[in-house]
């Protein structure tokens, strides 16, 4: 079953990503579904489903994408392995909190991804910092918190935990 | 809210796989990126169901909203195209004399005929999943015919080039990517460059020679000596210079000739580079005289 709802959240996740969020972007810039389901994912089941189900993500997102696949699939597997273990070592969490995690994370990661960007030079890594990946991941952690807001409102949440 | 359970065995297993696939990726990448290939076919069929059915919404939708919604300046844009489709006969007369002209002058010289590029069309059904690329997503992709580097143009001019192929989809990496390098040549001195895409979602030129004459205007068209595009295919009009004391080109800032953020179907080029006539004497494809 829970494979089923993974699965349904992967193929799904595509044409939100790259058909409908197109239309909801603002300034050009849509806030990366993907990442924030696999920290999602890895705050409520754990390193092990977080890492996993980020690793899928990051390859199907990368089908779609000009992209490395090594980048996408470190990035979403990593980010989905991390929440899994910081969120075991938060006692109480909030919408905010996990939303500014999330915005950090999602900083990082960008910022890592530009880095790579071989071609590029000092000025135009920053330039696309400035007007892409910190937008982006100020999006990220809005959509995040307020995703995870809206899950604990609704359902009664439970999340792991270390004794 | 919160629960405790013993984490450790999964903890250690996730990590244990992380480091794994850590020192895969930097080891064997391409052996990874093949092994992932034989999956990329049946999961782009999976992932295809929905993409299309909501490409078609959200296609459905857009069009509700040009055909009744979004009317206004309709009028001016009509006497606008009149006097543009006036213009455009003028050009259409001197044109058909230019190529009876030519036409003589190519069966004088015996050159051989150009080969039309066989292209197949596609639709447009989504864009890059990240925001660090222009790219677009189309819906035709291997089982297409559609492979890695093929051009892509629509009746304007050009597109992008494809980077990445399923079975079912394809992505086209757009001429306004910085990551994108397509060879150009100024149509009215005949210089050649490097366009490349820019942040800001337009394109420029570069390695223009300094003793070049290029002004704000000239169009810029592909010269077909790399990649998969045919010689002439319209790329944009240049619409600022830059000229730098003692850098040894000048380079120029191009508005793309497609409305890169408005097109929907495309024609993505399947004849492989050396089909396409070469040097100087084939007429420009898709080319439209300058104003």
């Amino acid at each position: 079953m829970k494979f089923l709802i993974y699965l349904i959240l992967v193929v799904l996740l595509v044409p939100l990503q790259t058909t409908l969020l197109p239309h909801l972007s603002v300034w050009g810039v849509k806030p990366d579904l993907g990442l924030v389901a696999a920290a999602l994912v890895g705050l409520f089941a754990g390193e092990l489903e977080g890492l996993l189900v980020g690793l899928a993500i990051g390859w199907v997102l990368n089908l779609y994408s000009a992209g490395e696949l090594w980048l996408s699939l470190l990035t979403n597997g990593g980010v989905g392995l991390l929440a899994g273990f910081l969120g075991r070592q938060v006692s109480r969490m909030t919408s905010i909190s996990l939303g500014l995690g999330l915005l950090l994370v999602s900083l990082v990661t960008g910022v890592f991804a530009v880095l790579n960007f071989q071609h590029f030079d000092g000025a135009q890594m920053w330039s696309m910092i400035q007007s892409i990946v910190f937008p982006q991941a100020c999006f990220d952690g809005v959509v995040g918190g307020g995703l995870y807001w809206l899950l604990s409102q609704r359902f009664d949440v439970v999340r792991l935990k270390t004794e | 809210m919160a629960h405790s359970r013993s984490p450790y065995g999964a903890r250690r297993l996730a990590f244990a796989c992380f480091a794994l696939l850590l020192v895969v990726l930097f080891l064997i990448p391409s052996q990874i990126k093949g092994l992932l290939q034989y999956l990329d076919g049946p999961v782009g069929y999976l992932v295809r169901i929905p993409l299309e059915a909501i490409a078609s919404v959200d296609a459905g939708i857009a069009d509700r909203w040009e055909q009744y919604v979004a009317l206004q300046g309709v009028r001016e844009e009509n006497q606008q195209l009149r006097k543009e489709i006036e213009w455009l006969r003028g050009q259409h007369s001197q044109l058909r004399e230019a190529v009876t002209a030519t036409e003589r002058l190519t069966a004088l010289l015996q050159f051989k005929e150009q080969a039309l590029p066989t292209m197949v069309a596609a639709q447009v059904i989504g864009r890059d999943a990240t925001n660090r690329y222009h790219a677009i997503i189309l819906n035709k992709g291997e089982s297409d015919g559609i492979k890695p580097d093929m051009g892509v143009v629509t009746p304007a001019g050009v597109v992008g080039r494809v980077v990445k192929t399923t079975a079912a989809s394809s992505v086209v990496l757009l001429v306004t990517d910085p990551s994108n390098a397509i060879a150009g040549l100024i149509q009215r001195t005949r210089d050649e460059g490097v366009v490349e895409g820019t942040q800001q979602g337009l394109a420029q030129m570069k390695y223009i020679p300094l003793l070049s004459t290029v002004r704000d205007g000239d169009r810029v068209v592909t010269s077909g000596l790399v990649g998969d595009f045919p010689r002439g295919l319209v790329i944009g009009t240049i619409t600022r210079i830059d000229k730098q004391e003692g850098a040894l080109f000048q380079s120029a800032e191009l508005m793309p000739e497609v409305d890169i953020g408005r097109v929907e179907e495309v024609l993505v080029i399947q004849t492989s580079y050396g089909q396409f006539t070469k040097g100087g004497a084939g007429a420009d494809l898709l080319g439209k005289p300058s104003p």
